[in-house]
């Protein structure tokens, strides 16, 4: 579907995932607002926003202050319009030097909720005046895998995923009667700089990889639980959004796809 | 256009979401063959595509016998020289004369089992042995919501569509290392002969409808379940059977994906 004319706003947009999706949306046509706590790497993806859809602009955004969503909000229909999509795809995996530990702290519980969760009920609050009242409205999740079942390696992460389910079921029902339709997708293995930390820990901590390269983890990962016996890509999720966001989904709310390969069938 | 040169057989295809979703994938740019066991509507079908410019053929086929299935197989290959997309959609509300029990007896027990299970079954076995031999293959197959959760009534038809959920988890799982993605859609409150005979159903039996139209019956199932507050089309269900037969959907297999407008969310 052609994007002509229509606003999507992506939330860490300006690398990972967030970068692939926002470049599909701008293939497609839209403008796109990258709002990203990086100014720097935001600044040189809506560079690459513009030579494709010739609009994009960019908000530095720490998602866990919800004056600053406001203001994202405010200058994303100064700048491009009303958003008609919005990404929360926005995440970490723990508190700083989480990577280096090998039992989650409360400072990981806590930053991981404060961001995977409250920031993106923030952004979403502050979007939802500018959806209710033109009643038309995409808006899209960022979950994973991990929010399906708990899992030891890190439990805190997982959680807050579950809880990224949940607040997506939660706001597609209270969004529907305004026509605003809300989704998750849990994309699955995806090599990421998160996985790259992901992989060492399990290196450190799990006698079954003791001694592997994050990469070689990661693969055996692949090659234990995914029956398609591939890794997922940015892309996968980028068409999945896509998807979403389209008149296809029209009549499709409340739902969390994996997008994994099989690795989770529920 | 995703389906450019590529074949596609859909079951059930003379009517209702059958319908829909072949002319979805026709207007995609695919063959179709339309599989029915009756012949008059089917054949409706096809020239309705064929006067789009894709092809179509009809194929007689009871989707209950192993042989009959392997025929539409065979049409499909001698027809188009390939086979790329699979949609096991025929399904039945129970045994002729459904509407017109209080509860489902042995005979629609029975009858929903052949034609939504394992008339499923049938379909995929008559293809995984191509689909594997090619690396290459889309199943989707159609659920219900009715599958999502026990309910009284026509307790039968729900049964019989949560084993079609769990059918298309053990078909991924099996063709995943093989290139083949397998996947359902549970569509929601879709105005079919279906749910016409389950209005009659529900305003002779139950006192709440007595003395409403099956579609009075419809609308009032719509305005209690449906969070979006509007019914969904076989064309919703096209939509979203396109996007899981297409590449852009290569990671995704094992997935119940529900078209209802949020009905249930899982």
């Amino acid at each position: 579907m052609k994007l002509t004319g229509k606003v999507a706003v992506v939330t860490g947009g300006a690398t990972g995932i967030g970068r692939v999706i926002a470049l599909k949306l701008a293939d497609r046509g839209a403008a796109i607002m990258i709002a990203d706590i990086n100014e720097e790497a935001a600044a040189v993806t809506a560079a690459e926003i513009e030579e494709i859809s010739g609009r994009s602009a960019t908000f530095t955004t720490d998602v866990t202050d919800v004056e600053t969503c406001r203001e994202l909000a405010a200058a994303t229909v100064d700048t491009l319009g009303p958003a008609d999509f919005l990404i929360n795809n926005a995440g970490i995996a723990g508190a700083p030097g989480w990577q280096e530990r090998s039992f989650s702290t409360e400072e990981d519980w806590k930053r991981t909720y404060q961001v995977n969760v409250i920031g993106m009920s923030n952004v979403t609050s502050a979007f939802r005046p500018q959806m209710t009242e033109r009643r038309s409205g995409r808006i899209v999740n960022i979950a994973s895998i991990a929010g399906r079942e708990g899992r030891p390696a890190i439990p805190h992460y997982s959680a807050s995923k579950a809880a990224v389910i949940s607040l997506t079921q939660a706001t597609a029902l209270e969004l529907a009667r305004f026509n605003i339709t809300v989704n998750a997708i849990c994309p699955g293995l995806l090599w990421t700089p998160m996985w790259e930390q992901v992989g060492d820990r399990y290196a450190r901590d799990n006698p079954a990889y003791k001694g592997m390269t994050a990469r070689q983890v990661f693969d055996a990962m692949i090659e234990e639980r995914i029956p398609m016996k591939k890794e997922q890509t940015p892309e996968d999720v980028a068409d999945t959004v896509a998807f979403f966001i389209s008149d296809d989904a029209k009549n499709i709310t409340g739902q969390a796809l994996n997008v994994d390969g099989g690795f989770f069938m529920r | 256009m995703d389906f450019e040169g590529k074949t596609a057989i859909v079951t059930g295809a003379a009517r209702g979401i059958g319908r829909g979703i072949a002319l979805e994938l026709a207007r995609r740019g695919s063959n179709v063959i339309i599989a029915d066991i009756d012949e008059e509507p089917a054949r409706e079908v096809v020239a309705e595509i064929q006067a789009g410019g894709t092809g179509a053929n009809y194929c007689e086929t009871d989707v209950t016998q192993q042989w009959s299935t392997d025929d539409m197989v065979e049409a499909a290959l001698e027809g188009y020289g390939q086979l790329d997309v699979l949609v096991n959609n025929a399904g039945v509300g129970g045994a002729p004369g459904f509407a017109t029990r209080k509860t489902p007896n042995i005979d629609d027990w029975q009858a929903t089992f052949d034609v939504n299970v394992y008339g499923i079954v049938n379909g995929i076995q008559s293809v995984e042995k191509y689909m594997t031999d090619r690396g290459y293959g889309k199943i989707v197959n159609i659920a219900s919501v009715a599958g999502r959760l026990g309910r009284p009534g026509f307790a039968s038809y729900g049964a019989s569509k949560a084993a079609a959920i769990n059918v298309s988890q053990a078909w991924a799982f099996k063709l995943a290392p093989h290139g083949i993605n397998v996947n359902a859609v549970c569509p929601g409150l879709i105005w079919t002969p279906l749910w016409q005979s389950i209005g009659e159903w529900r305003s002779s039996m139950d006192e709440q409808h007595a003395g409403m139209t099956p579609r009075q019956v419809f609308e009032r199932a719509v305005s209690d379940a449906v969070p979006l507050g509007r019914e969904q089309t076989p064309e919703d269900v096209g939509n979203a059977v396109a996007f899981l037969a297409s590449d852009r959907a290569r990671s995704i297999t094992g997935q119940a994906l529900n078209v209802d407008g949020g009905i249930r969310m899982n």
